[in-house]
């Protein structure tokens, strides 16, 4: 039995439910729905957003309401919702569940957030590997059209939300949210230059909303019970509500846990999850996805909620936490991640993408115990020139593994590289004056 | 040919969007269903179907790694290598394949049955080592289970031990009575 | 519209306090300070898309650097390029675009003018990077453009230059990552425009030309600014020569009218000036045949016939044929040689063709011979109409300006064209319109009757025109009145809603520009069709408005300049009227000798005098009347009559191969001049090699023969002529960076909306006959292709490895219809005769039309009926109605 209330996980931990239409009604689905479209003022609707404190689920952590806000007020033409389902950092598998299990509970959110926009068009932009979920919420929107919650003319009262399922088609960068849009249009997945932001120049140029799943399942239940319930759990005010995270490697039950924000790794990892697989220590764990810079056991009571992490010299991302017990090689860790960077660089900016094919070609060399003691201080070097200096934050990312575990397990590196230089391992020329 | 043979999926596809273009990795995916690669002349119909330019809808198909531009095989196995997968020994899994179907990353049985791709992160990270084939995710994967699917595939040409809708951890059996 | 924004902001970059206008960029900025900040990926042209991060620069109170090419200047903002933080952030983005560089630089193209070369020279001279270097297979990228992947930055100019400036969109980046590659489709050859734009625009070696390629090092060459001599268009380019050799042909951004863009013939066509078939020595025909002679034998034969056949019949046996290829001095000399030295005003240039109906008519009804607009304007219109332009192939650097307005702009497009919507390895001008009435040639005079009907009848007309001209106004009114809705339909397939629209956004704009094409301006009845539609923009109160105007674009690159030279029988020097007392006093004064009274006769009027004896002797500078005219003039006949004809030429043509003495001729690469394009821009033409063999210019042959005459008009060079020009043609030729249009002239208005509309008012507004079109035939038309314009295309070894013949592109439905598939040959016929040639289809082009590309159409021309313009004397013989089959 869980600890803790849950919000989102509420339906679906019933056993036997489906996540039907029927079902989801009969757990008093769309009733937040009913009560404001057509009724409460689509500005009374974000206000309720940003008092509850919600704040984005997919990674960047803005404040919904905010981000909403940002919308021209007197813009005539079109406006457009986009439902980031693109799941695709590393260690994070929420939105899966959350599609797959209760796709009303996101329909209704995203039908809400519409109300709230104004926007007739939202696009659930979904990563093309998940068929299944894909294949799910059509059924789902179908089952909601013919109940007239989606539609030109929901509940009766005239007003249009139309809802269609976009599959990607194999690229994490789609995930952020400009390169989305380019996708989204039938181009290639590369993310804008910002400014000009979605919310004034998004799909088609028109003002748009880009919302995270988790992030637009939370909007029932925020209109439903209120702002002030919503904005009272959690660790408010800045981090309000629950999160779902995403335990995954070495502990007894990975899986999803819905906690409330605020809890500590300790609780999550030893408690909800279970603790260590096969019962050695921790070495090492991630908080918040691939993106997000490693942690080691001193880090286990920090708090998993925005600011903490952040404190921590880590962020909290997507949710996705992968733990790493004693044994693990760092060094492997960092490049298998690494490598998972330089396979996605879109190839838009020159950093990223030079800097992730010699990036990972140094950490490979490492790892096969050929490196040189210079390529450690090259490697940050390195990270230090693509951060902050690329088109999306994907720059910013990719250095992350290799930075922090250089940070705490330098030694490792030097292990390995001290391993090459006794074992005279062909040396490579001077690196300097290549050029 | 596609014009012809899906003429209401497409006009109901280009209907979802306010600008055609958007359409594009749509019908490549009824490209790839179709002949189950995309080939250069579907490409071309695409092109004329949106009013793009043929390399247009080449640099799109590029960009992703799920639209094949190659004939794959029968079923394409792909094994998610990222850290998480690799933590529960997702490096054993393509090992299995190695011994068992004779094909490393990015190479098709000679009988064509089988493609092998080692894949970054398919979301399914608590349930690893996992591989999807073709639609399908197989999750927790052991060499047993691994076994069994292979065995499915060859003799039915499906498998019942494809998982989803996902849920983990499930929640536990309604008690009787409650 | 573009922003004409006066609105300035001021800021300071590194230190240097400057204001610009709202909106500019930082990096623009910069440079307007004078501090050069490096970049690849930006460029003016083009949409910022920062990708490179080459630009770094710090913003005071900004965290994170920013990229100068992406961020807007702003009020106060400081800027800073110099610092340690800046600089070490270009030198490691650098050390990040190099690391994968090949380091090939002895045997790439670009070394010696590659911002990859300097940049690294400029910030590092070292690279920590040891690993692997990506390689990408070297495979075969097209006949004209070579790419060589491995050293491509990614930057995308190419590609966006491709889509953005050309809306061609050929180009592809390919894969992702550090494996991304420009491609086309597949591993299919490049098949585009080959306007060069990729190979100019890519700051490094990775797309080069093959035409030139391992041939020099950059400060090998020398070079040399001139004008273009494909179209009418006047884009600048600079030529680059080795020892007398032409090696390469490009066009400095922002140099010329053409800001630096130029198409295939521009930029690929530069070799027929060296191609082996020129005639480089004099010619005189002993016995029958040509045969070489020194140029003192050939002036002496010239002068002796001249004398005899003058004194045996006077100066009306002779005629003269000038082409607008000429520089305006030659021009000028040709026509003053003919009226003062022979004595004669039969006289007639290339500019009668078609160019002529659009200058008449802009002379009849606004009294300029000019635009009243140019480029900027066209640019900055907010409405464009285009008739029977086909721009992007017959006047692509015009067209390019259109493709700004609408796609950088957001201005309005309106087409009439023979063109249908079709997305095509080269640009297609209607895929950007808003409103667009495909109409085959022979009913672009009723689809502009039908707009005119909208205007009129949607009570567009406007108040002031009403008030200044009544008449005017009823009696169009009453004209469009008599077409019915129901006919206009008939003959053009349009509805009358389509037209409304159409007029309710012409005469909504506030900047609108007509631009009509030689597919109208050559087309029957096109100089009345001119005429509607200067009616159309003074109806609408357009005409006199700023930004606001009416421009025939010009075929040959100097067309306009003939007309301003008054290389045309009926016009002087200033376009002025030949029969004009006062007009002619000026020139009689400063030529210090009389002008022949009698009316000179015009191109086709002297081809039936020679034919019926009465012009014994013909002087044809660069043109041929004989591969270029329909068989029905007889061309060939009446010119085998003369007595003597003396052809001054680069190549032998069939008119040449009949003349009795060939001269050889300077090409316009090889002289000094000016030339004036299409919206009345004179321009500098300057020699880039030495003439080939004994080659002489036009206007040094011009002057010897008159020197031989006993008339001398003798000049030293090329400037003098100018220099007499300026004093014939106050102030001509601003040379400057623009042209200074002219503005309509009120007192000519006047003229044409109380009197001067008038007296072929019913003929213009009548329907045009609707052709008659049998089961099994097509209406055949000549038009312009992009890669070719003339004798000199066809004699450009680039052009023609796009492009070696002309094939007969017709729609797909048509094709059908035949069962015909490009590559298939097919015979035409009609009751003039028949011609084989293969079949290309194309989806742009309109069922039930069939195109030929003009100069490769010389065979085909028997086929055609020729309509001689009773006001304006151009022959039009453009459209010929003809049966389709199948050849085995
Ligand atoms: C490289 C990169 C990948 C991202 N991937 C995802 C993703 O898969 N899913 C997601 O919801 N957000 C992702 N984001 C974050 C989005 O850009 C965006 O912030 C988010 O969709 C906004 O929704 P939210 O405010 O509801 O979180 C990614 C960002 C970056 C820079
Ligand atoms: S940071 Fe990487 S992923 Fe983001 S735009 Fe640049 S190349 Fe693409
Ligand atoms: S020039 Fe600014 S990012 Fe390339």
């Amino acid at each position: 039995m869980p600890k803790y209330e849950l919000i989102l996980l509420k339906n679906m931990m019933q056993s036997g439910y489906t996540g039907s239409l029927q079902e989801y009604e009969r757990a008093g689905g769309y009733q937040a729905l009913r009560k404001v479209v057509g009724k409460v003022p689509p500005t009374e609707v974000t206000m309720a957003v940003m008092k509850s404190g919600l704040r984005g689920r997919g990674g960047a952590g803005f404040p919904t309401g905010v981000k909403w806000g940002f919308l021209p007020k007197d813009y005539q033409g079109p406006r457009y919702l986009c439902c980031n389902a693109d799941e695709s950092e590393p260690g994070t598998f929420k939105d899966r569940q959350l599609m797959e299990r209760d796709p009303h509970q996101l329909l209704e959110g995203i039908v809400l957030a519409c109300y709230a926009i104004g926007a007739e068009s939202a696009y659930i932009y979904i990563r093309g590997e998940l068929v299944l979920a894909a294949k799910i919420l059509e059924q789902a929107i179908a089952e909601a059209r013919a109940a007239g919650y989606i539609g030109s003319n929901i509940l009766g009262t005239g007003i249009t939300a139309n809802v269609w399922v976009h599959r990607g088609a194999g690229a994490y960068i789609c995930g952020e949210e400009t390169a989305l849009l380019e996708s989204l249009e039938g181009k290639r997945g590369l993310p804008r230059v910002k400014p000009p932001f979605p919310a004034t120049h998004g799909l088609y140029n028109k003002p748009t909303v880009v919302n995270n799943v988790e992030t637009l399942a939370n909007l029932p239940h925020i209109i439903a019970r209120g702002p002030e319930w919503f904005a009272s759990i959690g660790s408010p005010p800045k981090s309000t509500g629950t999160r779902v995270f995403c335990v995954s490697g070495h502990v007894k039950r990975p899986g999803n846990y819905e906690t409330p924000m605020g809890i500590t790794f300790r609780e999550l990892i030893y408690g909800e999850a279970g603790g260590m697989r096969s019962d050695k220590p921790l070495k090492a764990f991630i908080p918040g996805g691939a993106s997000a810079p490693f942690l080691t056991p001193d880090h286990l009571d920090v708090k998993l909620d925005f600011e903490s992490v952040a404190a921590a010299g880590s962020m909290l991302g997507s949710g996705g936490v992968t733990v790493m017990e004693e044994g693990t090689p760092m060094v492997w860790a960092a490049l298998r991640l690494m490598e998972f960077f330089y396979h996605e660089s879109c190839g838009k900016c020159s950093p990223c993408r030079e800097g992730s094919s010699w990036l990972v070609q140094t950490m490979r060399r490492i790892v096969a115990k050929r490196g040189q003691m210079a390529d450690l201080e090259t490697l940050v070097d390195l990270c230090k020139n693509i951060e902050g200096r690329t088109v999306c934050a994907f720059g910013d990312a990719e250095v992350a593994p290799i930075m922090s575990t250089l940070k705490y397990w330098r030694s490792e590196y030097v292990a390995l590289i001290q391993e090459a230089e006794t074992a005279n391992l062909i040396r490579l020329e001077p690196t300097v004056a290549r050029h | 040919m596609l014009r012809e043979k899906y003429r209401t999926e497409i006009e109901e596809l280009l209907s979802r969007y306010p600008v055609k273009r958007s359409a594009l990795i749509p019908l490549l995916y009824l490209a790839q269903r179709e002949e189950g690669f995309v080939s250069e002349g579907a490409m071309k119909e695409i092109a004329g179907l949106l009013h793009l330019t043929p390399p247009q809808v080449y640099e799109t198909a590029t960009f992703y790694t799920m639209i094949n531009l190659k004939r794959v095989g029968k079923f394409h196995l792909q094994v998610c290598k990222s850290l998480m997968c690799a933590l529960a020994g997702s490096d054993t899994v393509i090992g299995w394949v190695k011994t068992k179907l004779g094909i490393g990353p990015g190479e098709t049985t000679t009988d064509g049955l089988f493609t092998l791709s080692a894949v970054e992160c398919l979301a399914a990270c608590g349930t690893a080592p996992m591989m999807q084939i073709n639609d399908d995710y197989y999750e927790r994967l052991t060499e047993d289970t691994f076994d069994r699917i292979l065995d499915d595939l060859k003799r039915d040409g499906s498998s019942s031990l494809k998982t989803g809708p996902f849920m983990w951890p499930e929640p536990a059996p309604a008690k009787p009575g409650v | 519209m573009a922003n004409v924004t006066t609105e300035t902001v001021r800021l300071t970059i590194d230190g240097i306090s400057i204001s610009v206008p709202k909106g500019t960029l930082v990096i623009e900025a910069a440079r307007q300070a004078g501090v050069m900040i490096p970049h690849f990926c930006y460029h003016p042209k083009l949409k910022p898309d920062a990708n490179c991060r080459m630009c770094l620069v710090e913003i005071e109170r900004v965290r994170k650097l920013q990229t100068s090419c992406s961020t807007v200047a702003t009020e106060g903002m400081a800027v800073r390029t110099a610092t340690t933080v800046v600089n070490d952030a270009h030198k490691s983005v650098l050390e990040f675009i190099l690391a994968n560089h090949p380091l090939d630089c002895p045997v790439c193209d670009q070394g010696g003018r590659c911002d990859l070369q300097d940049f690294s020279h400029q910030y590092t001279a070292t690279s920590r990077f040891a690993e692997t270097k990506r390689i990408f297979q070297k495979e075969y990228f097209s006949p004209l453009i070579e790419t060589q992947m491995n050293r491509c930055v990614q930057c995308l100019r190419c590609v966006r230059y491709c889509d953005e400036v050309m809306d061609v969109k050929a180009l592809a980046p390919i894969g992702r990552g550090t494996m991304t590659e420009i491609k086309s489709f597949g591993n299919h050859p490049l098949d585009c425009e080959f306007c060069g734009g990729c190979v100019q625009i890519c700051p490094v070696g990775a797309i080069t030309s093959r035409l030139s390629m391992y041939e020099y090092r950059p400060w090998m060459l020398k070079r040399a600014d001139t004008i273009c001599t494909f179209c009418g268009d006047g884009c600048q380019i600079t030529v680059q020569t080795k020892d007398q050799e032409l090696i390469e042909v490009n066009s400095a951004h922002s140099g010329g009218r053409n800001n630096g863009d130029l198409c295939a013939r521009g930029y690929f066509g530069f070799h027929a000036t060296s191609h082996p078939d020129r005639v480089t020595y004099p010619m005189i025909r002993r016995n029958g045949t040509l045969v070489e002679a020194t140029w003192e034998e050939a002036l002496l034969f010239v002068a002796e016939q001249t004398n005899r056949i003058k004194q045996a019949h006077g100066p009306q046996a002779f005629g003269g044929l000038i082409s607008g290829r000429c520089t305006n001095e030659e021009l000028y000399l040709f026509q003053k040689f003919m009226r003062l030295t022979i004595g004669t005003n039969n006289l007639d240039s290339s500019a009668r063709y078609g160019h002529v109906n659009g200058v008449q008519a802009m002379r009849r009804v606004q009294g300029t011979h000019r635009w009243t607009v140019t480029f900027e304007d066209i640019v900055q219109a907010d409405v464009l109409l285009l008739v029977g332009t086909n721009i992007t192939e017959a006047n692509p650097i015009t067209g390019l300006k259109v493709k700004e307005a609408v796609k950088k702009y957001e201005a309005t497009l309106l087409t009439i064209e023979a063109l249908q919507p079709a997305v095509g390895t080269i640009s297609n001008i209607t895929n950007l319109s808003r409103q667009h009435v495909c109409v085959a040639p022979s009913q672009f005079g009723a689809a502009v009757l039908g707009l005119l009907k909208a205007v009129i009848e949607g009570d567009h007309v406007d108040s002031g025109i009403r008030q200044r001209a009544p008449d005017y106004v009823s009696v169009l009114s009453h004209a469009v009145q008599q077409i019915a809705w129901e006919d206009l339909a008939v003959n053009t397939g349009i509805s009358r809603d389509l037209f409304s629209q159409m007029a309710a956004s012409l005469v909504r704009g506030r900047r609108v520009v007509v631009l009509a094409g030689q597919i109208l301006l050559r087309s029957q009845g096109g100089y009345g069709i001119c005429l509607n539609l200067l009616d159309l923009l003074l109806l609408s109160g357009k005409l006199t408005s700023p930004g606001c105007g009416f421009a025939p674009l010009a075929e040959e690159n100097n067309d306009q300049g003939a007309v301003e030279m008054g290389a045309v029988a009926e016009l002087l020097p200033g376009a002025l009227d030949l029969t004009d007392q006062d007009s002619r006093d000026r020139m009689a004064r400063a030529w210090k000798e009389e002008i022949p009274l009698v009316p000179g006769s015009t191109l086709i009027e002297m081809i039936d005098r020679a034919s019926a004896g009465i012009i014994k002797s013909l002087f044809v500078v660069g043109e041929n009347p004989v591969g270029s005219l329909p068989s029905q003039i007889r061309t060939k006949e009446a010119l085998s009559k003369l007595d003597f004809l003396v052809c001054q030429e680069l190549f032998l043509t069939e008119t040449a191969a009949l003349a009795h003495v060939v001269l050889p001729a300077a090409s316009a690469m090889e002289k000094a001049g000016t030339f004036t394009n299409t919206e009345g821009h004179v321009q500098a033409v300057r020699p880039a090699i030495d003439p080939v063999g004994d080659s002489r210019p036009d206007w040094e042959i011009l002057s010897a023969f008159s020197v031989f005459l006993g008339a001398p008009l003798e000049y030293g060079e090329a400037k003098e002529i100018l220099k007499e020009i300026r004093s014939v043609i106050p102030g001509y030729g601003s040379l400057g960076p623009s042209p200074i249009a002219p503005t309509a002239d009120p007192s000519a208005i006047d003229r044409y909306v109380t009197e001067g509309y008038r007296h072929d008012v019913a003929i213009r507004y009548t329907l045009p006959p609707r052709a008659v079109r049998q089961e099994g035939t097509v209406q055949l038309g000549l038009v312009q292709s992009l890669f070719h314009s003339g004798k000199l295309s066809t004699h450009s070894k680039g052009l023609l490895q796009i492009e070696p013949s002309g094939l007969l592109q017709m729609n797909p439905v048509d094709a059908a219809r035949f069962s015909l598939g490009s590559g298939d040959r097919v015979r035409l016929s009609n009751n003039r005769g028949q011609f084989i040639t293969t079949v290309k289809v194309l989806e742009r082009v309109p069922e039930g039309l069939a195109w030929l590309p003009d100069h490769f159409a010389q065979e085909a021309l028997r086929l055609f009926d020729c309509v001689i313009d009773p006001d304006t004397k151009v022959p039009s013989f453009r459209t010929a109605i003809v049966s389709v089959l199948k050849a085995t």
